[in-house]
């Protein structure tokens, strides 16, 4: 809380893009579909990229850009986006090292790199569960088109709402956009602000992550008027 | 192992101490014998000492005596001695601020004890007492006005401290206790008030003190070897003492754009004495109105914070005295970070409040002093960060303390000899609940922070009974020079950790314009920082101390004092190389401080200048580094002037930055959507050198039996935007400066009717 009132009481300088912008370099998210897989099945890696000037990308990792982190056995099991699950003898086995009960499931951490950026992500194996979806978008009060990338055209200089049906306290949430100033970016109904000086075009996406690192995203066109 | 090392550390502190004892034999052998032959003369001046003090027993410092028909005189020190040459049978006078004059007849060589009766004019006189190189003697003093007239320091009391030779300087407070002395750790000082430890010393907005200055008696800073009847600190100590209520009734009030207060004393009867003061903060009325309607905020609870204290004294009889004081603070903050109120995700809440209230009874008879005491606090912490994470602590306690001194004039071959021992107990309960990230220890690189992180887990109670008790002996060798040997031990019983800390002092008066003093002792600081009390297994954190220190008074009002202090410090709480939480730390500081103090007419004059060095090692084999508070240079100059009605005054601040870990960059999480920083080399960077100019101006007009005085404190008046640190964007790719407030400007008036 003294950070807190620190951050109130005095000032800061420098431009520090903040975690809602999309024309920034990063990786935004790591996806695995499907994120809990049973024993000697496959999950797909998919990685959302942020560009300044090309906007967002999906990637597929290559050979070189992924890695099992742990357990180290298992690095043959993952081949650029695609990991193949264990057979049960040596899941029982990886689960006796990690103190896991027998039909808990085991976590395989993957490092993924894109361009110079680094991510973890947990593929689970030994159950299943899909990635979430995207449950009752609304962009300014209607549903946004499914297509990706599709234009959005929104109302400039005006609170613009947006909204996806989950639970801040259990789901994650995030709206992002590089046009204009996202508000409540970390909430699931946040809202899109427009100003004059902001850019009038862009892009506009949301992500949503579950508590079983399951990931959904969808991203659009935006431009204001 | 640990017992060996333990015992070999014992040793070399019985030497240190056993050195000093000799050394002042030595020192003494000289003067001892030209005393003797002078004694043989009977026409001649004699060599005579004494002690000055009030009516509740306490020493007084600063006291003038003068050989009546001479121009000889001296001044009393901290702990009310002076020595002067007089005629045998001779009349002294001895006067200070704010007590009636007082006379004595020279009888001997030792003095019995002279008493000197407050006078109405104390309501307005407060002590700051600065001792860089010694805690009982050598004090800077500043009276009550001249410490309002410090410029920058808005008036606050706390905030004078900035100014003393030691105090690590930053434009913001540091810490809970706002205080950071040689190098060290906030953790590593103690607040006191009354004698017993307060949990926090400044407000959580504005960084006000919690205790106004019109409520505050005297300000002892003690950064270095304080005496054994202080313990639970490995560095320094800051001492506030609530004023006793003036025998003339009198009501104040003030108001700023910080703050408002209220203030009574006076006199029920003939033997009872009252004050009660109270404050408001008045920022939160404005607050609402200075930030813009665009930022995603909702100030569900602004931020405001409460102050209250009182203290009554009363009289029993000529020996007995009781006081009865209390000061408590409740700060409240809620915030949501976000314009929607129902979003916990998005919520900050902070209370912070605590009740100390003190019952104290003072003995004093001839050779006997003594002291009893019964203090209880009530602290509450409560910090809500998001849904998930949230700190919930109410730690009462009760502490019976006793102290008792014997004087007396000579006992083989030693003269102004005092015995002290003291013992207390604190015990103190824990309601504790706790869901938050792991402790950080001092110097640890920034974590990635994640909303859902509650690692550190706990809910329950416990018990912490700590038991202390300490003895001292003081005495003259010689006139010129005294020493003091003492030993504290103190029993961490939840943490079964018994610390046995023999500290001494020697000091020298040289002339009678020049003192040399030398200090060594073991010191102390309990695991009970943060969530420290949460790991039984941690010891106490270890520092030996040696400083020595030199004095110059050339003129009345004026003093020049320089210093130098080494100090090892072992048993840091941090992690080793497995991640575990230990005291593996070692380090070491050092230093040398200057301090010159000019009081004279209607000039007021201070220049304080530090240097230090502080370096540590995590663990064995782990790589040497700063202190995360090492700072190497610091320069204070204040000056003020006062003329009629107005008082200008000026300070000029000049100080290294404080060292910081570089970020390298970050790794993303994808599944809890959190960044962990790559962290550079542990405090291998340096935030850039940071200086300002703060200027103040008064003006007391009178209005019938009211006085008013206006007042306008301006903080950085050339608006230099220094860097305080700097601080990294959510991902660790982009870093930017977070830079002091360019201008802080305090206006206000104070009434005394």
């Amino acid at each position: 809380m003294k950070r807190l009132a620190l951050v109130i009481l005095a000032s800061c300088s420098g431009d520090i893009a903040p975690p809602w912008q999309l024309a920034h370099e990063r990786i935004i998210a790591v996806r695995a579909t499907p994120p809990h897989i049973p024993a000697g099945a496959t999950s797909t890696l998919d990685v959302l990229v942020g560009h300044v000037g090309s906007g967002l990308e999906v990637v597929i990792p290559g050979p070189a850009d992924t890695t099992v982190v742990s357990p180290t056995g298992l690095t043959s099991n993952l081949v650029g986006a695609t990991f193949t699950a264990p057979g049960e003898t040596q899941l029982d086995q990886i689960r006796g090292d990690l103190g896991l009960g027998p039909s808990d499931p085991v976590p395989i951490e993957v490092e993924v790199v894109a361009d110079t950026f680094e991510a973890l992500k947990t593929i689970y194996v030994g159950d299943s569960s899909d990635n979430p979806t995207l449950d009752g978008l609304l962009v300014n009060g209607v549903p946004p088109p499914t297509d990706t990338n599709a234009l959005i055209t929104v109302p400039a200089n005006v609170d613009v709402p947006l909204f996806v049906d989950a639970d801040d306290d259990v789901d994650n949430v995030n709206w992002l956009t590089s046009c204009g100033t996202m508000n409540d970016f970390d909430i699931h109904d946040a809202f899109l602000h427009v100003n004059p000086s902001d850019p009038q075009t862009g892009q506009l996406a949301v992500v949503l992550r579950d508590e079983s690192a399951g990931v959904v995203w969808q991203f659009w066109s935006v431009v204001a008027q | 192992m640990r017992l060996a090392r333990c015992a070999a550390a014992l040793r070399a502190r019985f030497v240190v101490v056993l050195v000093i004892v000799v050394a002042g034999r030595i020192a003494s052998a000289q003067p001892a014998g030209s005393d003797a032959a002078g004694s043989d003369v009977a026409p001649e001046p004699i060599v005579t000492t004494g002690r000055v003090i009030d009516k509740l027993g306490k020493p007084i410092r600063g006291a003038i005596v003068t050989v009546e028909g001479s121009d000889v005189t001296t001044k009393t020190d901290r702990t009310g001695r002076f020595v002067i040459k007089a005629p045998l049978d001779g009349e002294l006078t001895v006067e200070k601020s704010g007590f009636e004059l007082q006379l004595a007849i020279v009888t001997g060589r030792a003095l019995d004890d002279i008493l000197l009766l407050g006078s109405e004019d104390l309501q307005e006189t407060i002590e700051v007492h600065g001792e860089p190189p010694v805690p009982t003697a050598g004090a800077a003093e500043l009276d009550r006005q001249d410490l309002q007239r410090v410029p920058g320091t808005g008036g606050d009391v706390v905030r004078t401290l900035t100014v003393m030779p030691g105090v690590v300087n930053l434009q913001l407070p540091i810490g809970y206790s706002g205080v950071v002395i040689r190098g060290s750790s906030p953790q590593d000082s103690q607040i006191l008030v009354d004698d017993f430890e307060i949990p926090v010393l400044f407000h959580n907005i504005a960084f006000r003190a919690i205790l106004p200055a019109e409520s505050i008696q005297t300000l002892d800073y003690i950064p270095g070897g304080f005496d054994v009847a202080y313990g639970r600190a490995s560095s320094g100590i800051v001492a506030l003492t609530t004023r006793e209520g003036d025998d003339k009734r009198s009501e104040q009030a003030e108001v700023s754009v910080i703050d408002g207060g209220l203030l009574a004393q006076g006199k029920v009867g003939n033997d009872t004495n009252y004050m009660v003061g109270f404050r408001r903060s008045t920022i939160d009325l404005i607050l609402p109105y200075v930030i813009p309607p665009s930022v995603d905020l909702s100030l569900t609870t602004v931020p405001s914070y409460y102050d209250g204290q009182f203290r009554i004294d009363h009289r029993l009889n000529a020996h007995w005295n009781l006081t009865l004081s209390d000061v408590g603070t409740i700060d409240t903050f809620e915030l949501y970070t976000s314009k929607d109120t129902t979003a916990n995700t998005q919520r900050y809440y902070d209370r912070t409040a605590f009740d100390r209230l003190t019952a104290a009874a003072h003995y004093h008879d001839g050779p006997w002093t003594a002291s009893l005491a019964l203090s209880a606090i009530l602290p509450q912490f409560k910090f809500d960060l998001g849904a998930f994470q949230h700190i919930d602590v109410v730690q009462p306690a009760i502490t019976p303390r006793a102290e008792i001194t014997r004087t007396g004039d000579s006992f083989s071959g030693l003269t102004n000899i005092e015995l002290r021992a003291g013992a207390e107990a604190q015990i103190q309960r824990s309601d504790v609940d706790i869901a938050f990230p792991q402790m950080m220890v001092e110097g640890e690189g920034m974590q990635g922070f994640n909303p859902k992180d509650t690692s550190t887990l706990f809910k329950g109670n416990f018990w912490q009974p700590d038991l202390a008790q300490w003895t001292s002996f003081a005495a003259n060798i010689d006139p010129r020079i005294r020493f003091q040997a003492g030993l504290r031990i103190d029993e961490f019983t939840r943490n079964h950790d018994t610390a046995v800390q023999p500290r001494g002092k020697l000091e020298i008066s040289i002339t009678p314009t020049v003192t040399a003093r030398l200090i060594a002792g073991a010191y102390r600081r309990p695991p009970e920082y943060q969530s420290e009390s949460l790991y039984p297994n941690l010891q106490a954190e270890r520092s030996t101390q040696a400083i020595a220190g030199v004095e110059y008074k050339p003129i009345d009002g004026a003093r020049l004092q320089l210093s130098t202090y080494y100090t090892d410090r072992s048993d840091l709480i941090t992690y080793d190389a497995h991640g575990v939480l230990g005291n593996s730390g070692r380090g070491t500081t050092e230093g040398a401080e200057l301090l010159g103090t000019y009081h004279v007419g209607p000039w007021f004059a201070w220049l304080a200048y530090s240097y230090s060095h502080s370096v540590r090692v995590d663990y064995p084999g782990a790589p040497e580094r700063l202190f995360s508070y090492d700072q190497p240079h610091s320069l204070n100059a204040a000056a003020s002037w006062q003329h009629g009605k107005w008082t200008l005054g000026g300070r000029f601040q000049l100080y290294s930055g404080l060292p910081y870990t570089p970020i390298l960059g970050g790794i993303l999480n994808s599944d809890t959507n959190t960044y962990t920083p790559i962290n550079g080399v542990v405090n291998s960077a340096r935030a850039p050198i940071h200086h300002e100019l703060d200027l103040r101006v008064d003006y007391t007009a009178h209005y019938g039996p009211v006085a008013l005085t206006y007042f306008l404190d301006v903080q950085n008046v050339y608006l230099d935007q220094s860097v305080v640190t700097y601080f990294y964007s959510y991902d660790y790719t982009q870093q930017a400066a977070f830079k002091s407030i360019p201008i802080i400007p305090s206006i206000g008036v104070r009434g005394v009717l």
